[in-house]
């Protein structure tokens, strides 16, 4: 899995890119757990692009609320962005799109 | 090897109404539009056939009993006495009656009373020529099981039983020979305990019970343990009563896991088969019905290199491995 972050229009942009399982989870949690911190010295929210994520697993899934944690404790809001199609049926059967905005575009979330 | 499902409810046995048997009936007849059938044994193939399970059967509503039937030494192997055991009890009297053997080795997940609550009403106990061993990593188990029968609780006392009782402690990370089945115990995180059992027959079938067990999300590396629990299976019995959302928020530390953690465990597991478990009683057969295909679809997306058959545990399902 490879990462990307930049900060744009109010919010820091976690740009993962790739399959979030049990072999990268451990390490995309560490990266979003930063980006809430970027977020947080930044006053922003966090929107995380998933348009690069292939698909995630149930690793990801509570790496996801582990950050979530952190994000509610430091005033951060994160909104998921762009899913493809499989990531958003895993949200949807996951039942996460109960727990996390999702959106369907970037500028969707940038705007939210 | 063949697992038998006697009980497959979670928490509390339920039943169904008559509103919702009005319900599956009234499904049916429109499905059927207009057709008519010769006979009871022509409705059951258009049942059987053409309707969905959550229209055309039900998952049932006795909570958690699991029989293993192995070729080993002709013992019954039992997982759980929860009220699914009460049917099991008659069954296994025609079966003793046509000369099975009436040796019991019961296998104890834990001690709640969805677990151990229809043992009052297992009838080989009151068989003075059955041998009941009750095999669990508890070492209060006895006092459980004779607490329940306490006269505050129920009018038989557990000393009026007639069939010979007794209970082994077992160590979880140690391997048994047991029921003529090679038997491995883990410990799994729920209040009180509970622990996964890994039976193995003599020709390599296996079969792995693990209910009542939370995959907590501050510990997910633990779950290559799991994993290696599960490995190559023939089927995984797994609790899975939560969605994945509910496990990690409103049911965290409720002590049950999801279909999607139980899923990835498999799949990393290499396991073969995987039945859902435990299910939620206030889940309708639509409900569990709805979770059975998204639970498929899941395994779809993020299946590896081997297929994972996802099965819907019901009362009375047979899988033969």
């Amino acid at each position: 899995m490879d990462w990307a972050e930049e900060a744009r229009d109010g919010a820091i942009i976690a740009l993962p890119n790739g399959k979030i399982d049990e072999s990268s989870a451990q390490d995309f949690g560490t990266k979003l757990e930063e980006a809430v911190a970027h977020a947080s010295e930044a006053a922003a929210k966090l929107v995380v692009d998933c348009s690069g994520i292939s698909y995630m697993s149930s690793r990801g899934l509570r790496a996801l609320t582990l950050a979530k944690r952190k994000a509610d404790g430091a005033g951060v809001k994160i909104l998921l962005a762009a899913p493809n199609g499989i990531v958003r049926e895993i949200l949807a059967i996951s039942r996460y799109d109960k727990l996390f905005g999702v959106t369907d575009t970037l500028e969707g979330a940038l705007a939210a | 090897m063949l697992v038998r499902f006697w009980g497959t409810r979670g928490s509390l046995a339920v039943a169904p109404t008559a509103a919702s048997i009005k319900g599956k009936i009234a499904r049916a007849l429109v499905a059927a539009s207009g057709r008519s059938f010769a006979d009871e044994g022509e409705a059951g193939a258009f049942v059987e056939g053409e309707l969905d399970f959550a229209t055309g059967g039900t998952y049932g509503g006795a909570t958690t009993c699991v029989e293993i039937e192995a070729d080993g030494d002709g013992s019954f192997i039992l997982c759980d006495f929860g009220t699914g055991s009460r049917e099991f009890g008659i069954n296994a009297f025609g079966r003793m009656a046509q000369g099975h053997k009436r040796v019991y080795n019961v296998f104890m997940s834990h001690l709640h009373w969805d677990h151990i609550g229809g043992f009052p009403f297992f009838g080989p106990a009151f068989d003075p020529n059955s041998h009941i061993v009750i095999h669990s990593g508890h070492a209060d188990a006895e006092q459980a099981f004779r607490r329940q029968q306490e006269e505050i609780s129920f009018p038989v006392a557990f000393d009026w039983l007639r069939a010979k009782i007794e209970f082994v402690t077992l160590t979880p990370g140690e391997s048994y020979r047991i029921g003529g089945v090679n038997v491995e115990v883990m410990e799994q995180q729920h209040s009180h305990v509970s622990y996964g059992y890994r039976f193995t027959d003599d020709a390599g079938k296996t079969a792995i019970f693990s209910t009542d067990s939370e995959h907590k999300i501050e510990s997910m590396e633990g779950e290559a343990d799991v994993a290696a629990f599960f490995r190559d299976a023939d089927l995984v019995v797994c609790d899975t009563m939560y969605s994945l959302a509910d496990a990690v928020s409103m049911k965290e530390d409720w002590g049950h896991s999801s279909n999607i953690v139980a899923i990835d465990i498999c799949h990393e597991a290499g396991a073969k088969r995987l039945a859902l478990f435990h299910h939620e009683p206030v889940y309708s057969d639509d409900d569990i019905q709805r979770m059975h295909k998204e639970s498929i679809r899941y395994e779809e997306l993020t299946r590896r290199d081997q297929p994972l058959e996802v099965l819907c545990a019901y009362d009375g399902l047979e899988v033969r491995l």
